[in-house]
């Protein structure tokens, strides 16, 4: 009766009612209160302005440059975690080693700001302990031959130090679904073991490995703590700009601000969209 | 069989060794920049600067407050709803996922502003109480604690185990609590994790909201000495770990879990 | 003859006794004031770090001499995150709202216009400057410093006493800016400094972003953002910061590293910061009450102390009332002889042309790596 099936299916939505309440009271609401302000000039005035300084050549670069750093970073993220994971879970590595990864994971995955750019500066960093030893074990002059530790490759190393640890996290439950008895199986079914991840590993991980890639390019895309500290500002990324309009002392345009964060969250619900896509065709490839 | 486990074996402690350098060669250096609070020798002086100032305990029990609460709020509010949408409401898991990865596009310093331009008028005048700092702190840890939830409930398959429970005549208590947490138990532990460190680092949501905790603290010392944040850098990531550490440990030695994994 | 001599005798009397009336309703005011703010019993302020011009002192004293209890939100907070504190708890009367702020010059103006703060003429208003205050009171001027170099002395054993210097090969990798230029007032400053020193004038900085261009391509500029850390470990031994950080600074490391602090010999730029009342104050008569404090001859010295020139200077040296040994301890006044204050209207076109080049003229260049 189609009566029933209704009510059945808005209680099903019910369930979703305090998470949802939570999000809108603290989450939603709060935010939006804020960043209406993208739609008004600094008296209060209604005005779209702020969208058109949007399409500056600097703020389109921007946008572009902090893109590629969060899916550079993902991307590494992603598939060196991957690797140290299933080295700790699934690679015949002694139990201990797994526990204590995953709980330096957790320390390491939040280890960003200052202390993370004080750290690479000390180790990459023109008087760093990696550079000074490279100079007199190895007779390397790291800096000479062009590395510098401030730019975006730099940036995107020192990235990996949090994005790695979450990637380990989060697709730890998925390597451990992933059946030791099916790999024997390939195995005795003469698969060599570039065959089983392609016909079977892969397709199975797939949905997480995505999962995980999208939570890392949220991750990279919203930071701005270690990219300042690094790079000085040097870097054009969205929420160095942000932060120089809402907080700084030379522009100080908080509208526009808000307008750069309006712009994040459409980008960001764009991310999104193509996630899902690509989850959808994943499952599809699981068949 | 053997050898291909062999092989797999050595790429394992490759991968991990070369993990485990990248990761530790920082924190050296730190360490070692944070032993020159003495000039010409090496010492603890930083340390002991840092341990003898009454605001870094203080600072970082009340983070350590803060995250209790906001692990506890975070869990009753995520776990239970991931579990219903992985059963009864798969369509609503686009919408999850965005509402899961809004707080990484919010500024943190807009969310600050916006809870207090939001809560400090009437009727709902929660501006100098604590519970509007929690609340921002599990809005922002919303995105790694569902995360590690879904990524959990991918690999077990729910709907089968609730399925095979519930012919067994089990209620829905049971198969909450004798089921599927037990089920969960990596992924909870790991949301608890990232959630933990997250509260412990923060910084924004408690100065704009005026809280004494530990992230603030850390950045006025680094603001102003120059061998006291590397020792800082270095205790906060040992407390943290350890803490991290005392929980795994807890939490392995708890009841026994009902439903016994098959070996990986 | 008799009645001209009655009118000033009347007029005199009538002054005397309006002054006396005068005199009479500030002391007055003034322990209404204590009372008033007594009765309130907190102060909330921000953006205001313990070693910036010893507002550690200013503060304790300040809470000490009235028992009030002062609130200290944000230390590291930015002018502009002042104003936005600000506006964003403009209901809220609770600790988060701060009452009084510091902020750079030329947010005074800009904060008054908005509606966002309120006037108030302390005791000792005549002799603040003219030139840096608003006429009703809305702002005024509470200290100012020149901008120096600061070096790491154990490592860069020939230290640069000009902008020129910074030039040369002996710096290579070595100087840094102790803020983003889009985002600092300091760094824009050090800008100011270097085009005023290179043949630009106040409104013109393309002098200052051809020499960073020029420093950046010889390889002596290191983007990053100069902390005591990163001047300690030798990664930006050499940066440029207001004076009175870079003294407080020097003090603080006690020789570990030897820090000296060098005003350059041209280009030197000083900066005020200024004070006002919020128009939101949960605490309005405490905040009065900080102001006069401030002001007052001893809240005057404890700035001169951390080596910030406060607003009355002129007039505190005049009376002879600054000890001798803070005057000692403070460098000397010939270096501050050419310093240049950058008006309200110098500070908005160097604002624009700095934010706008500083992306063309360095950051690209960064980017390419």
């Amino acid at each position: 009766m189609p009566r029933s099936q209704a009510l059945r299916k808005a209680s099903s939505w019910l369930g979703l009612a305090p998470f949802l309440c939570f999000a809108i009271a603290f989450m939603i609401l709060p935010a939006f209160s804020i960043l209406a302000g993208s739609f008004m000039d600094g008296s209060g005035v209604f005005t779209l302005a702020n969208f058109a300084h949007l399409a500056k050549p600097t703020i389109l670069s921007s946008y572009r440059v902090t893109i590629e750093l969060s899916a550079v970073t993902a991307a590494i993220g992603t598939v060196l975690g991957a690797l140290v994971s299933y080295a700790v879970v699934a690679g015949g590595l002694p139990k201990a080693l797994r526990s204590f990864t995953v709980t330096f994971a957790g320390v390491a995955s939040n280890f960003a700001g200052v202390p993370l750019a004080f750290a690479f500066i000390a180790t990459l960093g023109r008087m760093g302990l990696v550079t000074a030893l490279a100079k007199t074990i190895l007779e390397v002059d790291l800096y000479g031959s062009g590395f510098n530790l401030y730019s975006f490759w730099g940036l995107s190393l020192t990235y990996v130090y949090f994005q790695m640890p979450l990637m380990i996290l989060t697709i730890e439950p998925a390597i451990v679904g992933l059946r030791r008895e099916w790999r024997e199986a390939s195995e005795s079914l003469g698969a060599s073991s570039g065959t089983f991840w392609l016909r079977v590993g892969l397709p199975i991980l797939m949905p997480s490995l995505l999962a995980a890639f999208i939570l890392l390019f949220g991750n990279a895309f919203g930071a701005y703590a270690t990219a300042y500290a690094l790079t000085g500002g040097m870097l054009n990324i969205v929420p160095i700009l942000i932060g120089a309009q809402i907080r700084g002392d030379v522009l100080h345009d908080p509208n526009l601000g808000y307008a750069l964060a309006l712009g994040m969250v459409v980008v960001m619900l764009v991310a999104i969209f193509l996630y899902l896509r690509l989850q959808k065709l994943a499952s599809r490839w699981q068949k | 069989m053997r050898r291909a486990d062999k092989i797999r074996e050595s790429f394992s402690w490759l991968w991990f060794g070369l993990g485990m350098i990248y990761f530790f060669l920082p924190l050296l250096a730190t360490f070692l920049f944070s032993l020159k609070g003495r000039k010409g020798i090496l010492s603890f002086a930083a340390y002991g600067n840092v341990l003898a100032d009454p605001q870094f305990l203080k600072t970082f029990l009340f983070s350590l407050e803060m995250a209790a609460f906001t692990i506890i709020v975070g869990l009753v509010l995520i776990v239970p709803t991931a579990i219903w949408i992985h059963l009864k409401l798969p369509k609503a898991k686009g919408l999850m996922e965005a509402l899961s990865l809004m707080p990484f596009v919010i500024p943190p310093i807009v969310l600050a502003f916006g809870l207090i331009k939001t809560y400090s008028k009437p009727p709902f005048v929660l501006v100098s109480s604590p519970a509007l700092l929690v609340a921002g702190y599990v809005v922002i840890s919303f995105p790694f604690m569902y995360r590690t939830v879904d990524a959990g409930l991918r690999a077990i398959d729910l709907p089968l185990l609730t399925e095979a429970a519930q012919s067994l005549g089990a209620r829905w208590t049971t198969v909450l609590f004798r089921v599927a947490l037990p089920g969960l138990r990596p992924s909870i532990l790991s949301a608890v994790f990232l959630c933990f460190a997250t509260v412990i680092g923060e910084l924004t949501l408690a100065v704009i909201l005026a809280w004494p905790a530990f992230g603030p603290y850390m950045a006025l010392v680094g603001r102003d000495l120059a061998y006291e944040p590397a020792a800082l850098s270095i205790m906060s990531f040992a407390l943290t770990w350890g803490s991290i550490g005392l929980m795994q440990f807890i939490s392995s030695r708890g009841p026994a879990r009902r439903l016994r994994r098959p070996k990986t | 003859m008799k009645r001209a001599l009655l009118l000033i005798a009347t007029a005199l009397v009538a002054v005397s006794v309006l002054s006396a009336q005068n005199a009479a309703t500030s002391t007055k005011d003034l322990s209404a004031l204590i009372a008033a703010a007594k009765k309130e019993g907190q102060l909330t302020v921000i953006a205001l770090p313990h070693d910036w011009v010893n507002y550690g002192e200013m503060i304790q004293k300040f809470s000490d001499k009235y028992g009030i209890k002062v609130n200290e939100l944000n230390p590291d907070g930015s002018s502009g995150e002042e104003i936005e504190a600000i506006k964003a708890n403009k209901d809220n009367k609770g600790p988060q709202a701060p009452d009084v702020i510091d902020v750079g010059l030329s947010f005074g103006p800009s904060a008054q216009a908005e509606g966002l703060l309120a006037p108030y003429k302390v005791q000792t208003w005549s002799t603040i400057p003219a030139d840096i205050k608003d006429k009703d009171g809305y702002w005024y001027g509470d200290y100012y410093g020149a901008l120096a170099f600061e070096v790491n002395a154990d490592l860069v054993k020939n230290p640069p006493k000009d902008w020129a210097d910074l030039l040369k090969p002996e710096y290579k990798g070595k100087v840094a800016l102790a803020g983003d230029p889009r985002t600092a007032n300091q760094a824009i400053m050090t800008i100011v400094s270097a085009s005023l020193a290179n043949g630009g004038s106040l409104k013109d900085m393309e002098a200052g972003l051809k020499f960073f261009d020029k420093l950046n391509k010889a390889g002596n500029f290191v983007p990053l953002i100069a902390v005591p850390g990163t001047v300690a470990s030798g990664e930006t031994p050499v940066t440029v910061r207001w004076d009175y950080n870079a003294l407080s600074n020097r003090d603080k490391s006690a020789g570990n590293p030897n820090i000296s602090v060098i005003i350059p010999a041209s280009g030197v730029v000083a900066g005020v910061y200024v004070q006002a009342i919020s128009a939101y104050a949960p605490n309005p008569n405490a905040a009065r009450l900080w102001m006069e404090f401030l002001y007052s001859d001893e809240g005057q010295i404890i700035w001169l102390k951390g080596y910030g020139h406060p607003a009355r200077f002129n007039d505190l040296a005049k009376r002879k009332v600054i000890p001798a040994d803070v005057e000692a301890k403070l460098p000397p006044a010939s270096s501050y002889a050419k310093a240049v204050f950058p008006s309200l209207s110098d500070q908005d076109s160097e604002k624009a042309a700095i934010a706008d080049g500083w992306d063309k003229v360095v950051g690209i260049e960064i980017q390419k790596k």
